[in-house]
This record gives C-alpha cells, structure tokens and sequence, in this order.
C-alpha cells in the first residue's frame, strides 16, 4: 500500500514545474557568470541549486495540511529569526541593513526571505477554512495584522524592498477570499489617483527628497536625468539592456557592461540587465516566457487543489513570485525605481533560492494530494 | 475546481489574476522590444561612448637645426595632466577648480578658462589641464584616482627653446591652439582640433604644417573608473620633418652678445646672404624666453611672466628686425643715390650737389651736420652729407622719392617667412593721407623725406634687403629662414614627405627682384659706401685691412635737437656688406636710443665680421683692435681726431 501511494506519489510529482523552475536556475547561473566572471558567485549558485532541490523534495513529499497545522509555530519561528537578524553580532550589517543571519561553515542567510512561507502559511490557514459570505472588516484586520508583523521587523533592518514583496502575498489572499469587487475597484481607482498627487505634494513640500525624485525623474526622462548620480543605475541598466539588441552579445563578454563595471550589482538586482545584455532580445522573450509558463502551471496546481487553504498557498506564492518578478524586470527596464528586490530563480542568492524552491514544493505537494481526500 | 466555493466568483477572480500577470509580463516584453529592438543600436552607441576612449599620442615636432646642423630646438618627453572629456561629460567643472588648483599648483582662473572652453569646444577629445606635470603632480593624480578618476597622465614631446632668448624672436615658440584660430579656415581645414599644440610665433608658426608631425592614438578600453582595461588599437605618430635653418649659430651669437652690450640693451641686427637672401643672424633685444611658453605658461609664475613680458615698456616680445619701424637716417641715402642716378636728377659724369651746411627752405633752414663744399655722389656718400641729399630730393622730387621707395619694395613686406612683418612707412603712405585731409604736401617735406626722417620709418630687415640688393647688382632676394625640410618617411608610401625648400610665401613675387642698375651705377654707390669704411668716412673705425666693408651709417633722431641725451638718444644704425666688390654677406644693425651710427651700429655690425671672418678666411680678423686700427690705416689722424670728424661729418 504504501508502495502503491508512493509510486503514484511520484507519477503525480509535478516534474514539469520543477524542470522549468531548475532550467531557469541554471539559465540564471549562466547570466551570473556572465556578470561576474572571475568571481565564485555562479559556482555557490549551482551549489545552492543543489540543496534546494533537496529541499524541493522534502517538502512536497510532506503532507501540506499537516505542515498548515503546524503554522502559527512556523510563524513565531519566523517572528523570531526576524528579531534575531536585528541583534548586533548576530545579524551582519551590508550597505547599512542588517538582514543577513551569518551561519558558520555555511555562510549567511536572509530570513526575510524565508519568512514568507510561514507567512503564507498562517494567511492561508486563517482564511482556508471554507467561507460563504464577503470578508468582514475583522477579518480583513486579522490579515493586516498577521502580513504586519513580519513587514515590521523587515523595516526595522531596514529593507524596504523586502518588505514590499510581502505586500502581494495579503492582496492575493484577500481577492480570492472574496473581498468585495467595489473594495478592490475602489482601491485600484484610488491608487492610480493618490499615488501621483501623493508624489506631487511629497515633491512640493520636501517630504521627497531630493534623491528620491531622481530617482523617479529618470524613469520619466532618462536622457536628461542626472546619469551620474541617483539616475545612474536605471540608465546604465537602460543602456546595457538596450545593447544586447536582437540576440546580445552572448560569449563576448570581455567589454561587458558588467565587466567594465558600469552596471551596478550585476548578479543579483540587475542580473536581467546582463541577461538582456549577453542573450539579447531573443533570451530575454524566452526567458519571460519561461517565467509566464511557471506561473501558469502553478495557477492550474492551484485549481486542482483539493482544498481553499492549499489554493490560497499556491495562489500567494504565484502572487509573490509575479510581484517579485515585475518590480525585478520593470527596475532594469528603467519603468520603475530602484529596489533592492532578487529576480526569483535568477538572482544569485542561496536565500532567494531556497525560499523560492521551498514554495515551489508546497505547490507541489498541494497537487500531489488532490486525489487524496 | 476540488472543493465546493463557487459562491464568490472564485474562478473567475484566478481568472483575473492569470490574466494581470499575463498582461503585466507583456507590458515587460513590450518595454523590451523598444529597449533592445528598436532602440538598440542607439543604446549600444552609448555603451560603446562610455567604454572607448580614444588617447591622442603627441607626434614629435621637427628638430630645428642651424645651416651647420647645430640643434636650435628640440623636444623631450614630458609629462601631462589631462582630463578625458568622456570622464567629464555632464559633470559640474566648478567642483574641480579648488581641488585641482591647490593639488597641482595651477592658476584657479586658467583652470576656469579652460573648462569655459570645453563649454563651447565639443571636439575636445581631452583637456590638458597642467602641463610638465612634476613627479610630485604625478603622485598627486596617482593618490586621487579614487576621487578624481578623470585624471590621466599623459606623456608628450616638449619643445625646448635655447637658453637666453637666443633666437626666440626668429624660432617663435609653441602653444595650444587658440579657439580663434580653430575658426580660421586655415586651421579649420586642415584638421585642426582643440588642444592641439600648433606654432604660435616665428618659424614655428609659418612652418607649423611641416614641422607638425601626425598624432598617433590609443584607442582603449576603459572601466567606469576610467582605468584602461584593454587597447584596441594603437597608431603610432609620426613625427614631423626636421627644419634646417639659414641661421649660422656662431653669428647669431655674436649678434645677439652686441645687442646685449648696447647702452640700451635694445636694437636688432639682421645678418643676410646678398646672393640669395638667407639669413645668417637676425638678433633683436630685449629677448624672451619662449620656454615660458612652452613649459610654464600655465603655471601661476608663468602666467605672471607673460603678463610682464606684455606689459614691459621694452616689448621684448616684438621682433625689432621685421617689426620695429625706425627712421632710417642717412641710410636712406643708399637708395636715394641709386634712384637719383637712375632717375637723372645726378649723372656719373656730373653728380655734384651743394652742400651749404644746410637748406633754406621757405623760410625754415634744415642743417647739414657739417660743410662738404659741393660733394660729388661718392663724397656725398662716404661723409654722409645731408645737405647734398636735400637737394638731390628735391631734385627727384617727391614723386621720385616715391618711385624708389616702391622699386626698392619699400612699401611693401619684405616677404621673410616669419609672421607680424610690419611694412616700412614712406611717403607712398604719407603724402595720399595728408592730401586727403587737405594738407599739401611742401618742399619741405620733401626734404624731410630724403635723408630718411620724419616721413620715412622702416624696418631693419627692409633697409637691408634694399641695401644689400644694391650691393649685388640689383638684385633683391626675400630673406629667409628656410633653407631645407628633411624629407620623412620611406619614398612611395602614403605618409612620405619631402624634402622642402623655401619658396616665397607669396607666389607672386618675383625672387630676386630685378632693380635696373648699370654696372656704373653700382661701381659709384658701392665706391661711396666703400669711401664710409675705408676712406676715411662716417665708419673708417671699422675698417679691416683684407676685409673690405661697403656701409652706410645712420642716425635716427627720436626726439627733437637738444632733448637728444641718456635714453632718448638718436637710434644708431649701420648697413653694410662685404667684401665690397663681391659681397658674400650682408648685415645691418639698429642700436636703439645710442647716439650716431658710427659709433654703436657699426661696431656691432664689425663684431658680426670679425666672427664671419674667423669662420671662412681663417685665423683673426685683421684691425680687430679698433683704435690700433685707426691709427695704422689713418696714420694722418689721432683717433680723437677720428672720433672728433665722425661726429661733424655726421648724419
């Protein structure tokens, strides 16, 4: 019998996901040696590949309701590793944020970046159970609440961008939790109005600093920002995507954007960059392509659900992933301001890896299990 | 769907959800499809823009030599601040000026011109912005590459003038082109850039195409740094062709000791070739040193030196040979004598004028400074005796003064290749502009205008070409410079040049000048010119025994009688050749503010021969000893006695 489960278990494994997910892994490893050729950035890529495949397995091979059960400890787990990053001597600081836990003999991790899942977890095991009705205020509140906490700590570090990509994980769950449309029409019409006229009077009274306009400035006019100050990114980012062209530069990466070192954190925030550089427009189609297949695969994972709570946990990592991977591509493309926010499965990173590897395994086990009742 | 929730559009939210993310990954692709298709090449132009520098490599300048291939100037490596104007693109210069100034030790408000020029000058590929960086600069830029990355240093050929001035009026020196020039289409069209360095003055100037030599480059790769990575290409320079020049070091040396020996230490010498117009010394005092120009001038110090040298009521920047404008004095008479015969107004067979101590002219008497009697035109010559020119002048008339003037291309630039050659200022000029402001043009002026005063200013360099014309025949040649550019390069490929030799800078002029001169005609005015060395004339103090000089003294008055003493003495000339029958050499000197031509001019001239004799006769000039000499060639005379006529035979 358990032979029987297990083969199914392992005819059912979702090995389409998990071969997308890996080739872009290895694609991603490829752009960062592209990047960073003399370092060993791609070598600890492969390295990291390998452990969150493991990983992968593990997890899918669990049953997730019991692991949803398990939640609110997760959670507190979370919480806590989010404090402990904070303590000086554990938690090292990097360009003023102290976001990384460093692990002897393994390195340094980024719980922010893991602390996701037991997020998703504990949103999904509040707002599984099956409902009849629209959301009311309180629960609503429950949500802010449980996505609130750990956006707190993250902001304490501070690491505003990480904290951004958590926002995406609430707004999936909410939609699909039936929020009211007019809620969400609502809001939608808001946004496109306050945001502007929040910038327009953040300009006007100084509240946006300088910089920060700058840094907008060049998304709005590239040509004429200040290309050597806070618009240098977005444009040496603009630049090098715009030169790889139809089919990029590929082997010839000796004068390379990355290489010379015009391009500012080529293998982690502006990997799409040397991406678009080296693989030109043809690698870059395929690439979004590949990322366009994945979501879709996990959206159909998260149809077949047997159950809310399984769905509400795939569709918030695909909500997180798309979100991720927006704010990621727009920021090399110069359509939106600079944020410190990993290209998922691209970016170098073991955390980012890892996190990612882990979510795509309870997306697999969700589906492993809807024959299962 | 596996679990029963349709009540609140479940399917039909994951529906929209799919199709945001759909959409947003399109508005990507889009947005990539402009980046890397449609704008592309513009993008990888930019890339390309900041990576690729192109580094000029400076060819070496020509060496300049002397006719006996002695090294007047030449070059040596060294050392430049430069900033790549890539590097600089879009950055705020202004930041730069209190750092770079206190670093490197340059003039704030040079360093504020420079960057305005970069301003308005798009084609700089770079900016020198400190030249003959010292090792302590180089360290400087070396420590700061963190902070100023911009900062290169950059070898190039230096220009290294003689010591002492020596010839700087004739060498001229190098300079940054100016943006002036770059406007010229002389400069314009021939690829001139910004930052190039181009002869500013002198042969360095007229000869700048020659002697220029191509720059290579070094196209390299750059990080965002500005450090080289990787070049991509290197052309070498090639350098320019090496000039010989007509100038014989050892005379120009000896000219030049003259000049600073003088009373004033203010005067010009040319020393020419007759027989085809080179020139062997040309000397004017005070000098400059053009290092300055080359090697300082950006300098604080240097900057302050060229602001001196401006200002000195001296102007040691003008070359008095080509540039000074003087009375000539009773070195008129020369081509007065040769136009007088020409014109009739004296014959060979009766040339005898009146002196008369003078001339009354209306009711204003003009002296002669002393009583010849009734000279003939050797006499007349020989003691330079003034009231027998004013009569002749009248005689020819105004009109036939300024017939000579123009045949003896008094009127006109000699046609030396050296640049500011001003023109001698005669009556051709006068006499319209006086008739135009209804002024009439008198006898009196006429006097005036005949023995090379009030009407008549001429430069050095003019007076001898129409003298030294006399002295050979009537042939007047253009004094040059020039005497041969080496060629460079191998025969039959593209970047051979060949050998050059002078041709007038004007084509049409005719070189020599033909001046219509009987062999009779010459005989008389060389024997008068003779008479003023070796007969007891204005110059007899010269005298070489087997050397025979043909001269002319003269004395320019600068102010009026009486006011004449200390530094507003007469100007001294002297203008000759020799040997007298059969010139080889020419030379004139103007001592400024000295007194009579015989006393200061002719000497220094005599200096110039003593060294022209030692170099082709052998051994030491005869009579080198002046008042030795006197005594033994005029046994008749003391040299008081000698001193004394001089000064009544006068000028």
């Amino acid at each position: 019998m358990l032979s029987v489960s297990g083969r199914r278990s392992f005819r059912d494994f979702d090995w389409f996901l998990a071969l997308i997910a890996i080739m872009i892994v290895l694609f991603g490893t490829w752009q960062i040696h592209n990047a960073q050729p003399d370092e060993s950035y791609w070598e600890k890529q492969l390295v990291g590949l390998g452990i969150a495949f493991v990983f992968m397995l593990v997890v899918s091979f669990m049953d997730y309701r019991k692991l949803i059960d398990f939640a609110p400890a997760f959670y507190v787990f979370g919480l806590v590793l989010l404090i402990v990053v904070l303590i000086p001597g554990i938690g090292m600081k990097i360009n003023g944020q102290r976001c990384w836990i460093k692990l002897p003999g393994l390195g340094q991790f980024q719980p922010s970046e893991f602390v996701k899942i037991p997020t998703v977890l504990m949103l999904a095991r509040f707002f599984g159970p099956p409902r009849t009705g629209p959301l009311s205020w309180r629960e609503m509140l429950i949500g802010c609440g449980i996505l609130g906490l750990p956006i707190a700590l993250i902001l304490l570090e501070p690491d505003a961008g990480q904290a951004i990509t958590y926002f995406p994980l609430l707004a999936v769950v909410l939609f699909l939790s039936a929020v009211r449309m007019r809620l969400v029409v609502a809001a939608c019409i808001l946004s496109i109005f306050l945001i502007p006229a929040a910038y327009m009077v953040g300009v006007k009274t100084g509240k946006i600093k300088n910089y920060q306009q700058e840094r907008i400035n060049v998304i709005l006019d590239p040509e004429n920002a200040d290309k050597r100050g806070y618009g240098y990114h977005t444009w040496q980012s603009i630049v090098t995507v715009g030169k790889g062209g139809l089919l990029g530069t590929r082997a010839s990466n000796e004068f390379s954007q990355s290489k010379l070192k015009f391009l500012p954190e080529p293998h982690t925030d502006f990997i799409f960059a040397v991406t678009a550089e080296s693989t030109g427009f043809v690698g870059c189609i395929l690439l979004l392509l590949a990322y366009a297949i994945l979501l879709s695969r996990l959206i159909t994972g998260a149809r077949r659900a047997p159950d809310r709570t399984g769905m509400l946990v795939i569709m918030a990592i695909v909500g997180g992933l798309a979100f991720q991977l927006f704010i990621n591509i727009g920021m090399a493309l110069g359509m939106l301001p600079v944020i410190g926010v990993p290209l998922p499965l691209m970016s170098a990173g073991l955390s980012s890896v890892l996190a990612t590897f882990i979510a795509i395994g309870f997306a697999i086990s969700i589906q492993l299990r809807r024959f299962v009742n | 769907m596996k679990f029963e929730d349709d009540s609140q559009n479940l399917r039909a939210r994951l529906r929209i959800l799919q199709i945001l993310i759909v959409l947003l990954i399109s508005v990507l692709a889009v947005r990539l499809y402009v980046l890397q298709m449609m704008k592309g090449a513009y993008y990888a132009e930019r890339a390309e823009n900041q990576r690729i520098r192109l580094l000029p490599i400076p060819a070496p300048r020509g060496v300049i030599f002397d006719r006996n291939g002695k090294i007047l100037v030449d070059s040596r490596p060294i050392y430049n601040v430069i900033l790549s104007r890539e590097d600089v693109k879009n950055l705020d210069l202004n930041q730069f000026v209190e750092p770079f100034s206190q670093g490197l030790d340059i003039d704030p408000d040079y360093l504020r011109e420079r960057f305005d020029q970069i301003k308005t000058q798009p084609a700089f590929e770079s900016i020198r912005i400190k030249e003959n960086a010292t090792s302590a600069d180089q360290s400087w830029v070396e420590a700061h590459q963190l902070e100023y990355p911009q900062l290169r240093v950059e070898a190039q050929p230096q220009r290294r003038y003689p010591e002492n001035g020596t010839l700087c009026h004739v060498l001229g020196y190098v300079g940054e082109i100016s943006p002036e020039q770059l406007e010229q289409p002389k400069y314009k069209d021939k690829g001139y850039k910004p930052g190039d360095i181009i002869g500013r003055e002198g042969v360095e100037a007229v000869y700048d195409q020659y002697l220029r030599g191509r720059d290579g480059y070094r196209k390299v790769v750059v990080d965002s740094r500005g450090h080289i990575q990787d070049i991509i290409e290197e052309v070498a320079p090639q350098p320019g062709q090496d000039m010989v020049t007509t100038i014989d070091l050892d005379l120009q040396l000896v000219a030049e000791e003259q000049l600073r020996n003088a009373p004033q230490k203010r005067g010009a010498i040319v020393v020419m070739d007759p027989n085809n117009g080179e020139v062997l010394a040309m000397a004017s005092a005070p000098t400059f040193d053009p290092n300055l120009f080359s090697q300082r001038i950006t300098s604080r110090e240097g900057r302050a030196e060229y602001n001196a040298l401006l200002k000195d009521p001296k102007t040691p920047l003008i070359n008095r040979t080509i540039q000074g404008l003087y009375p000539p004095g009773s070195t008129w008479k020369i081509p007065m004598s040769v136009a007088g015969l020409q014109q009739g107004a004296i014959t060979l067979k009766n040339s005898n004028l009146l002196c008369g101590g003078g001339i009354m002219v209306g009711n204003k008497f003009t002296r002669c400074m002393g009583n010849h009697g009734t000279p003939d035109i050797v006499s007349a010559i020989t003691h330079s005796c003034d009231g027998y020119f004013y009569r002749l002048g009248l005689k020819m008339g105004v009109d036939g003064i300024m017939q000579m003037v123009d045949e003896f291309d008094l009127n006109k630039r000699t046609g030396v290749d050296l640049p500011h050659e001003n023109v001698s200022q005669t009556p051709n000029l006068f006499k319209p502009m006086m008739e135009k402001r209804g002024q009439p043009w008198k006898d009196i002026d006429t006097v005036y205008a005949s023995f090379g005063q009030v009407y008549d200013f001429a430069t050095p360099i003019a007076m001898l070409r129409a003298v030294a014309g006399v002295g050979v025949g009537g042939k007047l040649y253009i004094p040059h410079l020039l005497k041969e550019f080496k060629a460079v390069g191998e025969p039959g490929t593209p970047d051979y040049r060949a050998a050059i030799n002078f041709k007038p800078l004007n084509s049409d002029r005719p070189n020599p000048k033909d001046i219509e001169m009987p062999e009779d005609f010459h005989h008389t005015v060389v024997q008068g010119m003779w008479g003023v060395v070796n007969n007891g004339g204005t110059a007899a103090r010269i005298k070489m025994a087997d050397f025979e000089i043909a001269g002319k003294t003269g004395t320019a008055q600068v102010v009026g009688l009486g006011k004449d003493v200390g530094e507003n003495k007469d100007h001294s000339w002297f203008v000759s050749y020799a040997p007298a029958w059969k010139p080889e050499i020419s030379a004139i000197a103007l001592i400024e503010n000295s007194g009579f031509g015989s006393q200061f001019g002719a000497p220094a001239v005599r200096a110039v021969y003593d060294e022209y004799y030692r170099k082709t006769r052998g051994g030491e000039p005869p009579g080198t000893q002046i008042a030795q000499a006197n005594k033994k060639t005029l046994p008749q005379r003391s040299a008081s006695a000698a001193q004394a006529a001089d000064k009544r035979q006068g000028e």
